[in-house]
């Protein structure tokens, strides 16, 4: 006699029962997904997403959990992150029950969950507090740089006589760090959840994780393969599509990250001090100015379409929405504007209010990484990642089917 | 041999022989039918049909009957359930006593039945129609039994059916009796706040009902009371009642009709069922009651109530789990339960409700009450139906429900409740002392039986009684009230005109030959014999035709009107006998 597994067969009675947490459906409200009540769970959302595998099925099931207040499951869901949010399921939904804003909600809820400090709630849930403090960040650093300033003027913009290199490399270095230690934490709790629901392949465990690995950081978050290949709901050329603005954003942010980082490396190893002046090919500054386009050009058309809720998954904007596209927006532009200041003839006095607005943002940016929406772009991979892990176990022969 | 007699012999009768498109003629060969029933004493013309109650068939039928005189008629076509009032019908319409006419089943009793012997199937339908001829040769025409009316009205049980439908009686201008067994008149309803769907309080509805009453005074009210006799029969009984308890006074009304508006009992779950019996675990009506009572969140034991779970079909669909339990569905408490949560959801919007069901059975409008209850928070989990949630008590004094939530991939979730409803049946009222007096017939369910569920939902097998409301089966007020008018209706069929009509095949005793031994006094299951003066005597109007006291009487003293014992050992000779031609 042969064994078969259903889904959603009866498992005998033994199995121990999860405790429902009452309380969990009203704290996700609080994150958006206003209208998930009216679900009654009929499965269109799932039969509509193309991202749907056997190895993962959303946005049904994860409404369910909610409603149920089975916060674990949840929380050890990869299924939340590997919604692009496209909007198909809202659009087809019967019961207006906003699928697609639930999943997009209950990554903020997760968020802060995983957060141990409450900055990731309040940001999410509070909007004027959540504004409050973006801005006054913002203002602290700068104050903070301020404090040290050199004089202003000259011939030219003496942008590190005014505010001295090695006080916002230190001022970076401790942001990182305060990054790595609370995305750390976050990122640890994330895994320990989902770990739970993961078994590694017994044959070559290395191999598979490593190709799991591959598989999500290469080709699923930098390579966007599936966002590319399954979530584009509108006929549009390809500099329009959602991914590729989405990756516009990404690799401009990761490309100016780079450029940042690589000219601290030159001054480290005494090629090139911080600041001084290179012609446009330069290497380090050719990388930054096509990565700063490209986060301009990404994150532009991001916030025009959010402003015109364009989409199905832009109808509802949050704070939090607002908050990281204003920042990174921010964060390219003030560099492009302090471009034009440095071959300006003289040293007009905006350039380095609009310096100081650059780094205090770029820095902040990088602090509310684990506490704001770009969360994302650490808590994603891992999932990504447990979701390839899951699928190479299942399926050994290759990618998993709808 | 054959049955034939003489007066056979000088009979006029026409044999028509259905195909029933082929339901009949694929399996029986038509022709040979009529080839071996056409030189039949007393047949003047047999004929085929492809569908004999066609109305050309019919009309052809009632042409030949005319034009060559026919004093007999025999359709040889399917059950006489189906079509016994259409050939009548055909009879009359030509001028033909309907009585003369006898249908033989050909079909149910032979193609249909065998038919891997079309041989067999056709000997069997040749004596069948044999046998039909042989008795048609007997008949003799027979008139409908006509009655003289009562023009009153019985009501028994004075819930919001029987209180609606005394009301109605009275304004088609018949006097009414309305009984109710309890002190006062209001049933269930009476205790019910608001109800749904539209939250009219249950007692206001019945305080309008009583004040109608009181303003129609030809409706007299008996509360405390109860039938303990009846006697005669369709549009003459007699019936018995005592009022106020035993020993108390009795009396008897006549009426022309009795509609039994008895109601329901709510199922008592046992001690342990779902945790009944545990502080906390509480019946839907109980739980009701303590809903009305409150004004705001609710409290229980002097603790506020924040989660509340409610258990479906305690008492109704039981079989999966309990093979010899309740099987039914008891059809008003999934909008109930839905409306209660409303109820609770609108008092009290941070109160948490889990509702485990087998399945949501909120029909027709009352689905609005489900999608309000969702809007409200109210989640619902649908379990297994072999695996029934379950309830624990918890150290801390709440209560804990165990269920498979089907939905969330079979997932198993423990609930912690402050209040578990268990969402209690409705069952059949124990009443056997009426039940046996109305003689009422009682279904599988234990709640009384109609006769047609669609074409004859409020008449019983006993002429000139009525069933109407929760006595019949599971019904929320509405359809209780509905049922009522309807069962109001029928009396007024039978009452308005003054008189009604009877089948008359009906058994007779031959005075004569009856010894009086009383046998047939218990084998009738309608009460219609009676024994006067050393002699049986049969009501007319008791008695159903079913024949039981013929085969038994010791003297061959009764005969049943168109199926005399002639016409029947005319029949079996026609069956068994040979051909004639």
């Amino acid at each position: 006699m042969t064994a078969t597994t259903i889904p959603g067969a009866v498992v005998p009675a033994a199995t121990p029962a999860t405790r429902v947490d009452g309380g969990l459906l009203a704290d996700i409200r609080r994150f958006g997904a206003a209208d998930v009540n009216a679900c009654f769970s009929c499965g269109v959302c799932t039969a509509t997403c193309p991202l749907v595998t056997n190895d993962g099925t959303f946005p049904r099931r994860m409404i369910r959990y909610a409603q149920l207040g089975l916060r674990d499951k949840l929380l050890s869901s990869r299924e939340l992150w590997t919604c692009y949010a496209c909007g198909q399921c809202s659009e087809q939904c019967p019961q207006q029950a906003e699928p697609g804003e639930f999943m997009a909600a209950t990554r903020r809820w997760a968020v802060a969950s995983y957060d141990r400090t409450s900055l990731a709630r309040t940001l999410a849930t509070r909007p004027l507090a959540g504004s409050v403090i973006a801005v006054l960040l913002a203002v602290i650093l700068a104050a903070f740089m301020y404090t040290a300033h050199g004089p202003m003027g000259g011939s030219s913009l003496e942008l590190f006589g005014f505010i001295p290199s090695d006080l916002i490399h230190n001022l970076g270095i401790a942001v990182m760090a305060i990054v790595l230690v609370t995305g750390g934490a976050g990122l640890a709790a994330m895994v320990l959840a989902l770990r739970r629901s993961v078994v590694v392949p017994p044959a070559r465990p290395g191999r598979a994780v490593l190709a799991a690995a591959w598989r999500a950081i290469a080709v699923e978050a930098l390579g966007q393969q599936r966002y590319r290949g399954e979530c584009e709901t509108e006929t549009r050329p390809w500099y329009r599509q959602r991914w590729f603005v989405h990756a516009a954003t990404m690799w401009g942010f990761l490309g100016l990250l780079g450029a940042t980082l690589l000219d601290y490396g030159l001054e480290l190893l005494g090629i090139k001090a911080t600041g001084t002046p290179v012609p446009i090919w330069y290497p380090v500054r050719l990388l930054g100015t096509v990565a700063g386009l490209a986060l301009l050009y990404g994150s532009t058309l991001l916030i025009l379409r959010r402003a015109r809720a364009e989409e199905r998954s832009l109808r509802h904007s949050t704070v939090g929405d607002w908050m990281f596209l204003v920042l990174l927006w921010l964060a390219g532009a003030t560099g492009f504007v302090l471009e034009l200041a440095l071959y300006l003839p003289g040293a007009p006095a905006w350039g380095y209010a609009v310096f100081l607005v650059h780094v205090a943002v770029a820095l902040e940016l990088v602090l509310l990484v684990p506490f704001s929406k770009f969360a994302h772009a650490i808590y994603r991979p891992v999932a990504l990642f447990f979701l390839a892990l899951a699928t190479s176990s299942a399926e050994p022969a290759g990618e998993g089917s709808r | 041999m054959t049955g034939s007699s003489a007066a056979a012999n000088a009979r006029r009768i026409g044999v028509y022989v259905c195909h029933c498109g082929g339901n009949i003629s694929d399996y029986v060969d038509v022709d040979r039918v009529i080839a071996a029933v056409e030189h039949e004493p007393g047949v003047v013309v047999a004929r085929q049909a492809m569908f004999a109650c066609s109305d050309a068939t019919q009309g052809d039928i009632e042409r030949d009957i005319r034009e060559l005189e026919l004093d007999g008629l025999v359709v040889a076509s399917c059950s006489p359930k189906l079509h016994v009032t259409t050939f009548r019908g055909v009879a009359r319409r030509a001028g033909l006593n309907p009585y003369e006419y006898s249908q033989v089943n050909i079909r149910e009793q032979a193609s249909w039945i065998h038919t891997a012997d079309a041989e067999g199937t056709t000997e069997k339908a040749i004596a069948l129609v044999r046998g039909g001829i042989a008795k048609t040769g007997l008949t003799e025409p027979l008139e409908p039994i006509v009655v003289e009316t009562t023009q009153k009205a019985l009501v028994v049980g004075g819930g919001i059916a029987g209180m609606r439908a005394a009301i109605g009686l009275a304004d088609l201008g018949l006097g009414v009796f309305l009984v109710e067994r309890a002190a006062a008149l209001g049933g269930h309803v009476r205790g019910i706040g608001a109800m749904y769907p539209n939250g009219r309080d249950g007692g206001r509805l019945i305080d309008e009902l009583a004040a109608s009453i009181k303003a129609r005074p030809s409706i007299s009210v008996f509360t405390g009371a109860e039938v303990i006799e009846k006697s005669g029969s369709f549009g003459k009984f007699s019936v018995g009642l005592r009022v106020g308890g035993p020993g108390s006074e009795t009396l008897t009304v006549e009426v022309g009709s009795i509609v039994v508006t008895t109601g329901f009992e709510t199922y008592e779950p046992e001690v342990g069922e779902y945790g009944y019996g545990i502080d906390g675990v509480v019946t839907l009506p109980e739980f009701k009651a303590m809903l009305d009572a409150s004004a705001g969140p609710l409290r229980h034991a002097g603790r506020p109530v924040h989660d509340v779970a409610y258990v479906y079909c305690v008492g109704s669909r039981e079989t999966p789990t309990k093979p010899d339990g309740n099987a039914y569905c008891s059809r008003y408490c999934c909008a109930a339960t839905a409306f209660a949560s409303i109820q609770l959801g609108e008092a009290d919007p941070g109160v948490r409700q889990y509702h485990l069901h087998r399945d949501v059975r909120t029909f027709g409008k009352y689905e609005l009450l489900y999608e309000r209850s969702r809007d409200l928070g109210s989640i619902y989990l649908k379990f297994p139906d072999a695996e029934p949630p379950e309830v624990a008590l918890e150290p801390d004094g709440r209560l804990l429900v165990t269920v498979r939530d089907l939905l969330t991939g079979g997932e198993r979730v423990a609930i912690p409740a402050d209040l578990v409803v268990l969402v209690t049946a409705m069952v059949p009222r124990s009443n056997t002392e009426l039940t046996g007096l109305l003689k009422l017939p009682i279904g599988r369910d234990g709640f009384y039986n109609e006769i047609h569920p669609k074409l004859r939902p409020v008449e019983t097998t006993v002429d000139g009684v009525y069933i109407a409301g929760a006595c019949q089966g599971p019904r929320n007020s509405s359809e209780s009230v509905a049922s009522a008018l309807a069962a109001v209706t029928q009396s007024a069929v039978i009452l308005k005109k003054g008189y009604a009509e009877l089948d008359p095949l009906v058994a007779t005793v031959d005075a004569v030959a009856c010894d009086g031994c009383g046998k047939c006094l218990d084998a009738c299951p309608y009460g219609a014999i009676e024994l006067s003066a050393g002699v049986a005597t049969i009501s007319e109007t008791a008695c159903k035709g079913c024949g039981g006291c013929v085969p038994l009487c010791p003297t061959d003293a009764i005969d049943l009107r168109g199926y005399t014992n002639d016409q029947i050992t005319a029949l079996i000779d026609g069956l068994v006998g040979e051909a004639v031609a």
